[in-house]
């Protein structure tokens, strides 16, 4: 029976191969106490990892921070199961709020409320009275506008006066007047994801929460949004998705004439403005329209949302380096960083005036007073309040808005639909 | 077969399981263990991280009264009911077609194959692009024959499913084909001689010495259809997401959703032990209706 | 083998349809057609290939647009000079290229083994097991990812080409298909054998492997492509960068430049044509058995 013999050996020798294993990276943390390991994504692109590590090794030569690269659109699902699994970095990035209520309340944070953090808000990251992160980033939406189309279509600039009205009456006037002067490009262009309109109408609305069940503060923005639409100034939700449009490509290519969207977009269009892949034109930002006009004007602070991004520790990490972390996340927080970031394009948390001045040194950002003030002034509110609801709602909610773009639901139905939902699925636990 | 002396089946036992065992024992660490977990899962919370709560029933109860996890059932259930029939008519009459002597045949049978090696991301984008209401080729078409109003595919409720539905036949005709394809070559040549020295005629041929001889490859054919039907996830996550609204919302991705997104691994396991069960409850039927084809 | 009937090949062929008094010029418009439409019908299913190839064919900005472009502007042929600098895509190419390899080649050997063991042989507990077997399929993926990541951390697999291998090689697919295959080979000629004296394994080596050739490059081409396309699970297990294949390398590209749709594109093209010319070459042999022996009638 030498066959089985053979088989048997083959089976065994298998089952060794798959216990040991040979590993490239058994890494659960750096292996010494001079090493730090910080996750990051998309090492290539996205230099400020990089510069938060030079920084820092800067100011403390004996550390050295080494990066894991992860993936930029599935980071939380790999983290999710890094950490799981014990193997997660000894720092690693909150990378919106969403998440960081899952690491909190998953327990895979260190408490790092004795981190000093001065020049930026920790607000975002307390729970219980303790903060679990600290921010490195804060990025806000504002209006980014193309002053050459503006020009062809003899429309005024915006200068932080608006109302939603203004807008959707821009809108309006600068479709018609680009046709009028033979362009192919629309008033507006307002990207699919939820946040768009959502992240306005949570932040905007005075009294306004997902946990109230009361969706009602979506209606006006709906509203517009429907009718900016119907009247051409904007893409059709199903266009806009079944084209995979991207909002790059969009305002880049001079699609559109306004867009709101992130001030992550600056650094972006200048470096696609640089390689080609934009076209070279004028354009400026300028504080996103109100609610009602009690917060317009540039003696006002505009209201807008955006997420912090944020570092944490991985409650893993050996004993010797917590101190060693701790001072990472201070530095990354701090003002010597921000100015470093700043001057890469980056929105940091710290609002230190210094920050303001090296943003808007970097080449090709617009300097006029409006985008000044865009930059520098607004009251940003989260765009996921930290909540264990706030994931199924936000998820109930994403129904809602391509129910409602789509033209498959009109806007109170879908209300009344996201509103029952949120009583019976998620609310009730 | 022969009533065998017990020495014999003895030793065929042990002979059985050395074939068995090299998959088994890869198959069993790999596949069943955390499978078992999986089943454990499901009766408990758990967001991963800490351990796992026992709660019993909980799951359950908190199932019957989800509605979405009902759209994610009805939405799956509608997807299986249409996509197996059409999937399965489309592969065997291409294999049928493509197992001749063609001119060119292997490039047909390469072009059948083709969109099953293709990246799931570019498909859904081009058929998201044919499909788009207000510029896609589709509905140019359609309005050129005088449809008025032509759906409006994967951005309307109505006819997303339809839209997935054309879709995932696309993209597996071929390997299912390819499945056939080998199976015709089990059916002995002379059989078909002799049914036609019978006088029998193309159709009546293909009923009486094609379907019989393919029945092991059809019902595993069928088998793997419902099961990948049921488990669909990659193709609608791509394509339309589960939009819009809930519409194209199907129960492997309502797992994920809720593992994934919203941490709760414990329900999460629990809708996928429903979705096993349900496969299995249909498995095994077809198992039994073949085992008595069989008798 | 000495009690076989005479040897017809294995891969018998359906015939040719033949009416019984065609008309000539009849019978060769219906052939004509019968290509114009198989053409006709390539056509349609090729397209989204064609427009993958078109769109690594123009500027990034332009492969997304309103409407669809079928032509790019100006053709930049240099994206696909670009690709093997601007990205890791020999490493993606060379990893992913290894474990399709292994993992076809353990998935065929053991699944077709275990397959015999199902299909050929009486054990008790046989027929369980093997639905127990299926029963797995059944199961989606996502739900027991988790689990299985943690277990196979804990055999400190992950971020190794060893996790894939693990988690691709062992399936009850492969099982599965082959046994229903190995259904189709009559009972006789296998009892013959074993009168003639042979063992199981040598009955497994000699008659069955060579009689189910097509199912076995089925197999294979199956399982080349599966792993060849599989994204969740790189996502999931290997890290480091130098591990990745080709989808995690292809999509982590995307994000990493921020839309470079463009050279995404050349790199899905190049990703296809591997698996594109091993069908072409092999696909006859899914139809074309290269056993002499025959079968019973």
């Amino acid at each position: 029976m030498k066959r089985s013999i053979a088989a048997a050996v083959g089976a065994a020798t298998l089952s060794a191969l798959l216990l040991t294993g040979c590993g490239s990276g058994d890494s659960s943390g750096g292996s010494d106490d001079k090493t730090l390991t910080l996750a990051g994504w998309s090492l290539a692109t996205t230099p400020e990892f990089k510069v938060l590590a030079d920084g820092f090794h800067a100011t403390h030569p004996d550390i050295t921070v080494e990066l894991k690269e992860y993936d930029a659109k599935n980071y939380d699902t790999q983290m999710v199961a890094d950490l799981a699994a014990g193997k997660a970095p000894d720092v690693y990035v909150q990378k919106n709020l969403k998440n960081f209520y899952t690491y909190q309340s998953g327990k895979q944070l260190l408490d790092v409320s004795d981190v000093a953090v001065t020049g930026a808000s920790t607000d975002a990251y307390k729970v219980d009275g303790k903060t679990w992160a600290v921010p490195y980033r804060q990025d806000s939406w504002v209006l980014f506008y193309n002053k050459a189309l503006f020009d062809e279509a003899k429309v005024k600039y915006p200068d932080g006066s608006w109302t939603w009205d203004d807008y959707a009456t821009a809108a309006k006037q600068l479709t018609t007047g680009l046709k009028a002067a033979n362009s192919k490009a629309l008033g507006v262009y307002e990207h699919t994801w939820q946040s768009t309109l959502q992240g306005f109408a949570l932040a905007q609305s005075p009294g306004a929460s997902l946990e109230s069940a009361d969706y009602a503060f979506l209606k006006p923005y709906y509203t517009h949004a429907v009718d900016l639409q119907n009247a051409g100034a904007q893409v059709k939700l199903g266009d806009a998705t079944t084209n995979s449009l991207t909002y790059q490509a969009q305002f880049g290519k001079q699609q559109a004439a306004m867009m709101t969207m992130g001030t992550w977009y600056i650094a972006t269009l200048l470096s696609q403005q640089t390689s080609g892949d934009a076209d070279k034109f004028e354009w400026g930002i300028a504080p996103v329209p109100q609610l009602d006009e009690s917060t317009t004007g540039t003696s006002a602070t505009p209201v807008t949302f955006g997420d912090p991004t944020g570092l944490g520790i991985n409650p893993k990490i050996s004993e010797g380096k917590i101190e060693t972390a701790k001072a990472f996340l201070a530095y990354a927080s701090g003002a010597d960083a921000a100015k470093a970031l700043a001057g890469i394009g980056i929105t940091p948390a710290n609002t230190d005036s210094a920050t303001t001045d090296a943003f808007f040194s970097v080449a090709g950002v617009p300097g006029d007073d409006v985008s000044k003030f865009a930059f520098a002034k607004h009251d940003t509110k989260p765009e996921n309040p930290v909540s264990k609801y706030t994931a199924p709602l936000q998820n109930i909610l994403n129904d809602l808005h391509t129910a409602v773009l789509s033209g498959t639901k009109d806007i109170d139905t879908a209300i009344a639909e996201a509103q029952e939902r949120a009583k019976n699925e998620v609310l009730n636990k | 077969m022969t009533t065998m002396p017990t020495a014999r089946r003895g030793r065929d036992t042990l002979v059985g399981w050395t074939f068995l065992l090299p998959n088994f024992i890869g198959f069993a660490v790999l596949t069943m263990v955390p499978i078992v977990l999986l089943f454990y899962y499901a009766f408990t919370t758990w967001d991963i991280f800490g351990g796992a709560e026992w709660t019993g029933l909980a799951n359950l109860r908190q199932m019957l009264h989800d509605r979405s996890f009902w759209t994610a059932v009805w939405n799956t259930l509608y997807y299986t009911v249409f996509h197996i029939p059409l999937t399965l008519a489309v592969s065997l009459g291409l294999a049928l077609l493509l197992n001749r002597k063609l001119r060119a045949v292997a490039f047909f049978r390469t072009v059948a194959f083709f969109p099953y090696i293709t990246s799931i991301v570019a498909i859904a984008q081009v058929w998201n692009m044919l499909f788009s209401p207000g510029y896609g080729p589709i509905n140019a078409i359609l309005r050129a024959v005088g449809v008025d109003n032509p759906p409006g595919w994967t951005t309307s409720a109505e006819w997303s499913m339809p839209a997935v539905i054309v879709v995932g036949t696309w993209r597996e005709m071929g390997y299912y084909m390819l499945l056939f394809l080998a199976g015709l070559q089990t059916v002995p040549g002379e059989l078909y001689e002799a049914a036609r020295v019978d006088g029998a005629n193309a159709w009546q041929r293909f009923r009486s010495v094609t379907l019989p001889g393919l029945r092991p490859i059809t019902f595993f054919v069928t088998v793997l259809l419902t099961i990948g039907s049921f488990k669909v996830f990659d193709l609608i996550l791509v394509m339309t997401d589960g939009g819009p609204g809930q519409s194209t919302l199907v129960l492997s991705q309502y797992i994920f959703q809720k593992g994934f997104e919203e941490n709760q691994f414990g329900y999460a396991s629990a809708v996928s032990v429903v979705l096993f069960l349900l496969c299995l409850l249909v498995t095994v039927v077809q198992f039994l209706v073949n085992r008595r084809r069989d008798a | 083998m000495s009690t076989l009937l005479n040897p017809a090949p294995a891969g018998t062929r359906l015939d040719p349809v033949t009416p019984s008094r065609p008309s000539r010029r009849g019978h060769r418009i219906g052939r004509l057609l019968g290509y114009l439409a198989l053409i006709v019908a390539s056509a349609a299913v090729l397209l989204p290939f064609y427009w993958m190839v078109v769109s690594s064919l123009k500027t990034n900005n332009e492969v997304f647009t309103v409407p669809v472009r079928w032509l790019p502007e100006t053709a930049v042929w240099h994206n696909y000079a670009a690709i093997w600098d601007r990205t890791g895509i020999t490493t993606w190419l060379g990893n992913t290229v290894l474990l399709s390899v292994v993992v076809t080649f353990l998935q065929v050997l053991t699944g077709s083994f275990a397959a015999y063991g199902f299909a050929k042989m009486r054990f008790p507990g046989r027929d369980v097991l093997f639905l127990g077997y299926v029963g797995t399929l059944a199961v989606p993926w996502q739900s027991y990812m988790i689990p299985q990541f943690v277990l196979l951390s804990k055999m400190h697999l992950s971020d190794t080409l060893w996790s894939i291998i693990a988690i691709q090689a062992f399936g009850a697919l492969g099982v599965f298909m082959m046994k229903q295959y190995y259904e189709s080979i009559p009972d006789e000629l296998l009892d013959a054998a074993r009168i003639d004296g042979m063992s199981e394994y040598g009955i497994y080596r000699r008659i069955m492997l060579p009689l189910s050739t097509p199912a076995l490059a089925s197999l294979a081409l199956i399982t080349l492509v599966n792993t060849w396309n599989d994204y969740l699970g790189p996502l999931l297990y290997l890290r480091s960068s130098n591990l990745w294949t080709i989808q995690l390398g292809l999509r982590s590209f995307i994000d990493n430049y921020n839309a470079e749709y463009a050279l995404i594109m050349t790199g899905s093209v190049l990703s296809v044509l591997p698996i594109t010319i091993v069908f072409m070459l092999g696909q006859r042999y899914f139809v074309e058995g290269i056993a002499t022996t025959g079968l019973k009638g």
